[in-house]
């Protein structure tokens, strides 16, 4: 018998109102759809929203917490003996904001960059926006064939890292609790939720069961040997195929949600007084990537920059982390320029 | 909290030129609160930021017993670089930091050390120089090995005279001049001229890729354990605090885990480090 207190529903229709509520108060972010093209993006309507789309959105949501390029903080010169600097976060900490319906392998994402931008080191910026926002995920509806979640053990269903979850059980949604904060949203919008029944729970696990049946399709299987196949093939020839194809275009590392790297600069205002010092997601698939002052570059081969990616998704963050860096959304097989698909790279280093 | 990113503002106090293109910069925090508080280890490394030119690491030259202010050194290679090659005397540039390991100086205790710098590479070594000589009873026989491209090349010159009370000092240059007495040829030729004992030696190296990968070979050769050469390594770094993921050498981080690691744990990373 599951505790019942933690389950309540909400009819499609009053979600519509929650929304409604929620645009008053917080800054929306959700997957639309505009033109085809499927986007997390701030809404203003709550009819915008598009919660049983195929598959995620193709920039994921780390977008909303580390954006592609944001200012680190700006300076005035006053002259060459003082400088004066502005920090950004005081805005920042100003916004309140709600993420809903994002699935739980984005989710799994975001509590994967989590272990890299809140650790012993905070990174101010990425951790007060992930302060400042609820998350409502909803569980997956709606694989595609790309998803391999069931590998990762990301998906279809999610136990913690949302503050809300939703379940589509037909007329209704099952709502799930995960936080305090999920807590009050319920308990400040009463007259829009109902408790659930033990029929409820039964709906939501026969969805589960639907979407994880067509995930079956993925038949990679092994996760658990990756990480000691992975250091025996380092130097293997299975690598020669993808160094070959792979051109460089870094899109499988902005499609990425658990890509973090970034570039720094400054930008100077035409006034040569002031300016402000820049983050800008980078991607170790490009040469410049380990370039330094001489032009020694580390990576130069671009074997070892695919070797590189593939390695700092289900390798060396076993050992920094302790555990794989990737949650099968699939977007880095979906938007790749030379048709490299990861689950095949995976199967034969598996032996597959 | 502190936000990371954004660097204590320091004056340059003073600017002595080493060579034609190195530059040993006297750094110290406006804020006197910073400055006290800044305590480092030989080893660790700085974000240098020159505004609106960018920010990039630098090792901290001066041994930590300075209390007053800090120094490194500077090689003129690019946009940063050449940007704080014009400032004067009395400027401001902005500091994060420090960053990195340094070096394991408790491990060296009761040992002889080898010193081994090529170029630039000797500017965390002075750092680690100093503080063994301030300290100088705890360390047994101290040899230094450093090569420069040409004698106008040779950082450090009036210091590296007074340390050759303490240290046995063996210089050599890729290619000599008419005022060059000394060796030539590349570092690893200055074997040939030491006698250490790989038994109770530590090996503490500084310089590029090249050099560290052939003076490692020579050490091995002379029986080092590989647990007891110590390399200090350089990748493009931008952040220094293990975010933004430009630095790694396989599963290890230079600014965060490193930059200093024994040839032993550089055999574990899977890429290549030298
Ligand atoms: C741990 C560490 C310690 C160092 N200590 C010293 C030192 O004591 N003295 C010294 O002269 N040099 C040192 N370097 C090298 C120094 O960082 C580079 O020479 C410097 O970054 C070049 O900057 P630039 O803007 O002039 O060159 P550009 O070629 O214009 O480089 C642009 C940017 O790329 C990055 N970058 C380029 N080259 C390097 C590099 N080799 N290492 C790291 N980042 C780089 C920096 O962010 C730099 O601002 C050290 C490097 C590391 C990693
Ligand atoms: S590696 Fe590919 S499948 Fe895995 S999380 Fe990144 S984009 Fe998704
Ligand atoms: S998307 Fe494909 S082609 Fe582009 S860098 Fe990634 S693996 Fe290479
Ligand atoms: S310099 Fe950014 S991770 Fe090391």
């Amino acid at each position: 018998m599951q505790k019942m207190e933690k389950y309540m529903v909400l009819s499609k229709k009053k979600l519509g109102v929650l929304v409604e509520r929620f645009l008053k108060e917080f800054q929306v972010y959700g997957p639309t759809e505009k033109n085809g093209i499927i986007a997390f993006e701030k809404i203003s309507d709550w009819s915008e929203l598009r919660l049983d789309v195929a598959g995620v959105p193709l920039l994921p949501p780390k977008k909303i917490f580390f954006p592609p390029e944001e200012v680190l903080f700006t300076f005035k010169i006053r002259n060459n003996n003082d400088v004066e600097i502005g920090d950004p976060l005081d805005k920042i900490k100003e916004e309140k904001r709600v993420l809903i319906g994002i699935r739980p392998c984005d989710v799994h994402g975001l509590t994967l960059l989590d272990k890299v931008f809140i650790s012993e080191i905070v990174d101010p910026y990425y951790v007060t926006r992930r302060k400042n926002t609820i998350i409502i995920c909803i569980t997956c509806n709606n694989p595609t064939e790309y998803c391999f979640c069931n590998f990762t053990k990301s998906g279809p269903s999610i136990k913690e890292g949302f503050d809300l979850l939703l379940t589509d059980i037909g007329q209704f949604f099952l709502v799930e609790i995960g936080s305090e904060k999920g807590k009050d949203i319920i308990n400040s919008n009463s007259d829009l939720f109902q408790e659930a029944t033990e029929n409820d729970l039964i709906k939501r696990d026969q969805k589960i069961r639907e979407v994880e049946e067509k995930l079956s399709r993925n038949q990679l299987t092994g996760a658990n040997e990756l990480y000691q196949k992975l250091i025996r093939v380092f130097n293997d020839e299975l690598w020669n195929e993808y160094g070959r194809k792979c051109v460089a275009c870094g899109k499988c590392n902005f499609a990425c949600p658990t890509c973090h790297c970034f570039d720094v600069y400054d930008v100077m205002e035409l006034t040569l007084k002031e300016g402000k010092r820049v983050r800008k997601w980078d991607a170790c698939h490009f040469l410049s990537f380990t370039r330094v002052a001489g032009g020694e570059i580390f990576r130069k081969e671009r074997i070892s920059r695919v070797k590189q990616r593939i390695y700092d998704k289900y390798c060396y963050p076993v050992d920094e982390f302790g555990s794989i860096f990737c949650v099968g959304c699939g977007r880095c097989i979906h938007v790749c320029t030379a048709g490299i698909d990861i689950r095949e790279i995976l199967k034969k280093v598996l032996g597959m | 909290m502190k936000n990371v990113y954004i660097p204590d503002i320091v004056t340059i106090s003073e600017i002595r030129e080493e060579t034609p293109d190195i530059k040993t910069f006297k750094l110290i925090f406006k804020d006197k609160e910073v400055q006290r508080n800044f305590n480092y280890k030989p080893g660790q490394f700085i974000e240098l930021s020159v505004f609106g030119y960018g920010e990039a690491p630098f090792s901290i030259s001066s041994s930590p017993n300075q209390q007053n202010f800090f120094e490194i050194t500077v090689k003129r290679v690019g946009d940063v670089t050449n940007a704080l090659f014009k400032l004067n005397e009395g400027n401001a540039v902005g500091v994060r930091g420090p960053f990195g390991n340094g070096f394991p100086t408790h491990k060296f205790e009761d040992k002889n050390i080898l010193f081994i710098g090529g170029g630039i590479g000797l500017a965390p070594l002075r750092s680690l120089i100093n503080f063994v000589l301030s300290n100088r009873e705890k360390y047994g026989e101290l040899t230094l090995m450093y090569g420069a491209r040409t004698p106008k090349d040779i950082v450090f010159k009036k210091e590296i005279e007074t340390w050759k009370k303490h240290v046995d000092v063996h210089l050599t240059v890729d290619v000599g001049d008419e005022t060059w007495k000394g060796t030539v040829g590349v570092v690893t030729v200055l074997f040939k001229e030491i006698e250490v004992d790989p038994k109770n030696t530590v090996a503490v190296m500084c310089g590029p890729p090249i050099m560290m990968h052939f003076v490692t070979k020579e050490l091995l050769k002379l029986g080092f354990p590989e647990d007891q050469i110590f390399l200090s390594l350089e990748r493009l770094m931008k952040c220094g605090i293990g975010i933004c993921g430009h630095c790694n050498i396989g599963r290890k981080y230079v600014c965060k885990h490193g930059p200093v690691f024994t040839y032993k744990e550089t055999k574990d990373f899977l890429e290549t480090a030298i």
